[in-house]
C-alpha cells in the first residue's frame, strides 16, 4: 500500500552536501552536458570512465547509494526489454552466435550491443535523479526560469512554465497520499483492486479515479483563489526571496563536468 | 457485553521503513476493544491514532506486533482479510471525498455489491442504512451526492460503511468541518447506532465534548504511545496530564475546575452540561443550608 515507496524519481533527499549547494542552474546544464556525453561515448572504456565520475559525484551528495539506484526500479522491465532486444538483434547479421531459440538466433556482438545500451540507459537515469535527488523543487523551477528568460522575447513562457512545473511537483506528493486514502477508503467499502481480468481490474479504478479527479479540480480551484488573493498576476515585476547567483564553487563544478566530460569522450580513441 | 472485538498487543508500525524518510507511527500499543462498548480515541495531531485503526481492518500490516479482530489473528491472507473489512467499517476523514457513483443509492449500493449480495438484499440494506443516517431512501437516493449538503454527504458516506454491516464502527474525526447542526445529528446517529444496533463504536475525534457525551471509555494516544487508557470520568478528572500534551477536558468540566481553583467545593468528575449544572446547584445549595443552619 506504501505507494510512496516506490516514487523515487523526482524525490529531493535534503542534505547539506557540496552538490545540493551548486546553483540549480549549474546542476542543470551540467545535467544536460552528462545525457549529451552519455549518448556520445562509442565504447565501454568511456562508460566506464563516465560511471566512475558519476559514483563520485553521488559519494559527494551523501544520497545514499542504494537510494540513488532504487530510481530504476520502475524501469527494470525496460532495461531488461532492451536487454533481450538487442541480444537477438542488436548485432548485424552474421555475427557469432552464441546460441539459438527457434528463429532467432542470439549473437556475441548483439549480446556486447545489449549490455552497451543497457549500461548507458542506467547511466542516463542515474545521472538525472541525481539532479531531483539533489536539488529541491522549487530550486529547480528557479533554475529553469532563468535559464529559459533570454528566451522570452522569442515567445516562450517561461515564468508560466515554471510556475506550472513547481506547482505539478508540489502536488505530486498530495496526490499520491490523496490516491492512496481514497484506495484505502474503498477496500474498507469491500472493493477488489488487484483480482479478475484486465476489464474488470479497469472497472474497478472508477471508484478511486472519480472521487481523484473531484478531489484535484477542487484542490486547483482553491489554490487559484488562493494565489489570486495574495496579489499573484504572472511573472511580470515579480521579485524573488532566493536570488540565484553564481559562486567559484559553480564555475569549479563547471569546469570538472566539463573536464570529466572531455576525458570520457578522449579515453575510447587513446 | 464484555468480551473483546479488536485486540493490539506490542502493535509497532513504521512507514517507509529503509529509506531516508522512515518514521515510527506507533510503538509497542496494547489495546482491547470490548464488544458493545463505545471507545473514543483521543489524542494531539500526528499521535497515530488514524494508523492504529488501520491496523483494526487490515489496512496497515503491523512492522511488529498482532492483531485479532473477532478472535482471529489478521495475517496478510485475501480471504481472511476481506472478512475481516466486513466485520469493522471504518470511516475515514472527510469521508464525503469517497463518493463517486451517479446517485445516492448506488453510491450506498457499493460495499454490498462487492460483497456479492442479490439485488433485493442489496435494496434492502441501502434503505436500512439511509434511514440509519436520517435520510428519506426515497427522497436522497436517486439524487446525485455531489448535489448535497456537506453534512448530507458525510451522511451518505457513513451509510456506506454501514450497509456493509460491520460489527465494529471506526469513525475517524467524523464532525471534522461540519456546522453545529450537521454535528450535532451526526453525533445523535452515531449514539443510536451504538444504544440500538449495538455497534460497537471507536470515535476519534479532536472534541473532548463529543468523547464525554458518547464514550464510555477513552484511550489517549501520545507519540505512538498509549498515555492514558482508562473509563471517562477518570480520564478527564487528569486534566493536568491531559493539558500537558496539548488536549482539554470537556468545556463544562472546565467550569467546574475553575469553580474549584475559586474554592467552591465541586467534584470535578462530571462531563456533561447537565451534571455540571447538577453539581453546582447541589453544592450551592448544600452551602445555602449550611449558612441557614448556621444563623
Amino acid at each position: 500500500m506504501e505507494l510512496l515507496r516506490s516514487l523515487t524519481i523526482g524525490q529531493y533527499v535534503p542534505r547539506a552536501s557540496p552538490v545540493h549547494r551548486l546553483d540549480p542552474r549549474t546542476k542543470i546544464l551540467a545535467t544536460t552536458v552528462l545525457v549529451v556525453v552519455v549518448f556520445l561515448v562509442r565504447d565501454f572504456r568511456g562508460l566506464g570512465v563516465f560511471a566512475a565520475f558519476l559514483a563520485a559525484a553521488v559519494a559527494l551528495s551523501q544520497v545514499p547509494a542504494g537510494f540513488a539506484l532504487r530510481g530504476l526500479r520502475p524501469i527494470w522491465f525496460l532495461l531488461l526489454l532492451t536487454l533481450v532486444l538487442q541480444v537477438f538483434f542488436g548485432g548485424s547479421s552474421g555475427g557469432t552466435v552464441l546460441w539459438r531459440l527457434g528463429p532467432f538466433a542470439a549473437t556475441r556482438e548483439g549480446l556486447v550491443q545489449g549490455l552497451f545500451v543497457t549500461a548507458r540507459l542506467v547511466l542516463l537515469v542515474v545521472s538525472t535523479s541525481l539532479l531531483t535527488f539533489t536539488t529541491s523543487p522549487v530550486e529547480l523551477a528557479d533554475g529553469m526560469e532563468r535559464l529559459l528568460n533570454p528566451f522570452r522575447r522569442l515567445g516562450v513562457p517561461a515564468h508560466e512554465l515554471a510556475m506550472m512545473m513547481t506547482i505539478a511537483l508540489r502536488f505530486i506528493p498530495t496526490l499520491v497520499e490523496e490516491t492512496e486514502k481514497i484506495m484505502k477508503a474503498q477496500m474498507a467499502r469491500g472493493a477488489d483492486l488487484d483480482t479478475g481480468g484486465p476489464l474488470r481490474r479497469a472497472r474497478a479504478l472508477v471508484p478511486i479515479l472519480v472521487p481523484l479527479f473531484v478531489s484535484a479540480f477542487r484542490r486547483a480551484d482553491e489554490l487559484a483563489v488562493a494565489m489570486e488573493a495574495r496579489g499573484y498576476r504572472g511573472g511580470e515585476g515579480r521579485t524573488r526571496m532566493k536570488q540565484l547567483r553564481y559562486r567559484a564553487q559553480d564555475l569549479w563544478a563547471g569546469l570538472v563536468v566539463l573536464g570529466a566530460s572531455a576525458l570520457v569522450l578522449w579515453s575510447g580513441r587513446i | 457485553m464484555s468480551d473483546p472485538v479488536v485486540v493490539c498487543e506490542g502493535l509497532t508500525h513504521v512507514y517507509l521503513r529503509g529509506t531516508p524518510f522512515e518514521s515510527v507511527a506507533l510503538r509497542g500499543v496494547d489495546l482491547v476493544v470490548r464488544r458493545g462498548e463505545c471507545l473514543g480515541l483521543v489524542g494531539p495531531t500526528g499521535s497515530g491514532k488514524s494508523t492504529l485503526v488501520q491496523h483494526f481492518n487490515g489496512l496497515l500490516r503491523p512492522t511488529e506486533g498482532r492483531v485479532w479482530v473477532d478472535g482471529v489473528e489478521i495475517r496478510p491472507g485475501t480471504a481472511l482479510v476481506r472478512e475481516v473489512r466486513r466485520k469493522v467499517g471504518l470511516l475515514f476523514q472527510y469521508p464525503e471525498h469517497q463518493l463517486f457513483e451517479a446517485t445516492v443509492f448506488d453510491d450506498v449500493a457499493f460495499g454490498p455489491r462487492n460483497l456479492g449480495l442479490d439485488p433485493e438484499e442489496v435494496q434492502e440494506r441501502v434503505r436500512e442504512s439511509l434511514q440509519w443516517v436520517g435520510l428519506d431512501p426515497d427522497r436522497f437516493g436517486p439524487r446525485s451526492p455531489f448535489s448535497l449538503s456537506g453534512g448530507e454527504m458525510r451522511r451518505v458516506a457513513i451509510a456506506g460503511v454501514l450497509a456493509m454491516r460491520p460489527q465494529v464502527l471506526v469513525l475517524d474525526e467524523p464532525t471534522a468541518g461540519l456546522d453545529p447542526e450537521g454535528r450535532r445529528e451526526i453525533l445523535s446517529r452515531v449514539r443510536e447506532l451504538h444504544r440500538k444496533a449495538r455497534l460497537t463504536v471507536v470515535l476519534i475525534s479532536h472534541s473532548m465534548d463529543d468523547v464525554a457525551r458518547l464514550c464510555q471509555r477513552v484511550v489517549v494516544l501520545h507519540r505512538g504511545q498509549v498515555f492514558l487508557d482508562a473509563p471517562v470520568r477518570e480520564a478527564f478528572a487528569q486534566a493536568d496530564r491531559l493539558r500537558s500534551i496539548g488536549l482539554d477536558v470537556p468545556r463544562a468540566t472546565d467550569v467546574l475546575l475553575r469553580l474549584k481553583a475559586a474554592g467552591l467545593p465541586v467534584r470535578c468528575d462530571r462531563l456533561t452540561v447537565e451534571e455540571v449544572c447538577e453539581e453546582i446547584v447541589r453544592v450551592l445549595q448544600g452551602n445555602q443550608r449550611w449558612s441557614s443552619s448556621e444563623a
